[in-house]
């Protein structure tokens, strides 16, 4: 096996792709959460995803993560439906 | 002007409601239609007349103060300096903001849409990772606005 020219720290594939996956999450949560009416509630709720993020950020097992990935995707959908019924 | 548009206005109307009946019947109406849209029309240009600065009111939709590459960039910087996790003496115009002011990928996450909230569109996923410093995003906006030197 040839010198690898990448950075010992790089990432590999998976966790790459892992990576872009979480960032596109709190991407679609916080445009999500732009749409909240009430301005407290908007506040409220930026932070505490930005928490949510932020308490996990150094986790690297991609079991972990890949549940936490779940997880979010449920908060995510949950915010979307009750959203969309405030809407309605 | 305006007087002999509403003189033509009349005649058409005084023909056409003559045999009104029976070209009722073969053309439906038309010199009529044309005589109403001549009458209106007449009438918008003598309310425009009476009010020369409505023409200019009606026509202001969505104007705001052009966009130059200084106000993007003291726009951007502006909205770095609120953020509050940025120091905003260190912040300079060239600094990547994970090299050199310590931030991670959530908070450029956070920068981006900060940045479209500011400047009222969407910077697609692909293209909000590769804006790591404050010129990126100024030339990034630029860009998409058309603006250029």
């Amino acid at each position: 096996m040839g010198v690898s020219r990448l950075p010992s720290a790089a990432l590999t594939f998976k966790q790459f792709l892992q990576r872009q996956k979480v960032l596109g999450i709190y991407r679609n949560m916080l445009r999500t959460i732009r749409q909240v009416p009430d301005k407290t509630d908007r506040k409220y709720l930026s932070e505490w995803a930005r928490d949510e993020f932020k308490r996990n950020k150094y986790a690297t097992e991609q079991d972990a993560v890949r549940m936490m990935v779940t997880q979010a995707n449920k908060h995510l959908e949950e915010l979307q439906g009750s959203l969309a019924l405030a809407k309605s | 002007m305006a007087a002999r548009v509403l003189q033509h206005c009349v005649r058409t109307l005084r023909l056409s409601s003559g045999p009104l009946a029976l070209r009722a019947a073969v053309v439906p109406a038309a010199p009529l239609h044309r005589a109403l849209s001549f009458y209106s029309a007449d009438r918008r240009t003598r309310c425009v007349n009476r009010f020369p600065s409505l023409d200019v009111l009606c026509r202001q939709y969505g104007q705001l103060p052009p966009l130059t590459l200084e106000s993007i960039e003291e726009r951007v910087l502006y909205v770095l300096k609120l953020y509050d996790k940025i120091n905003p003496e260190k912040l300079q115009a060239t600094s990547h903001f994970m090299k050199d002011l310590g931030l991670d990928s959530l908070d450029q996450v956070e920068i981006i849409m900060a940045m479209e909230d500011e400047f009222g569109f969407e910077i697609p996923d692909g293209e909000a990772e590769k804006l790591m410093t404050p010129d990126e995003i100024v030339q990034y906006i630029a860009d998409k606005k058309d603006i250029y030197e």
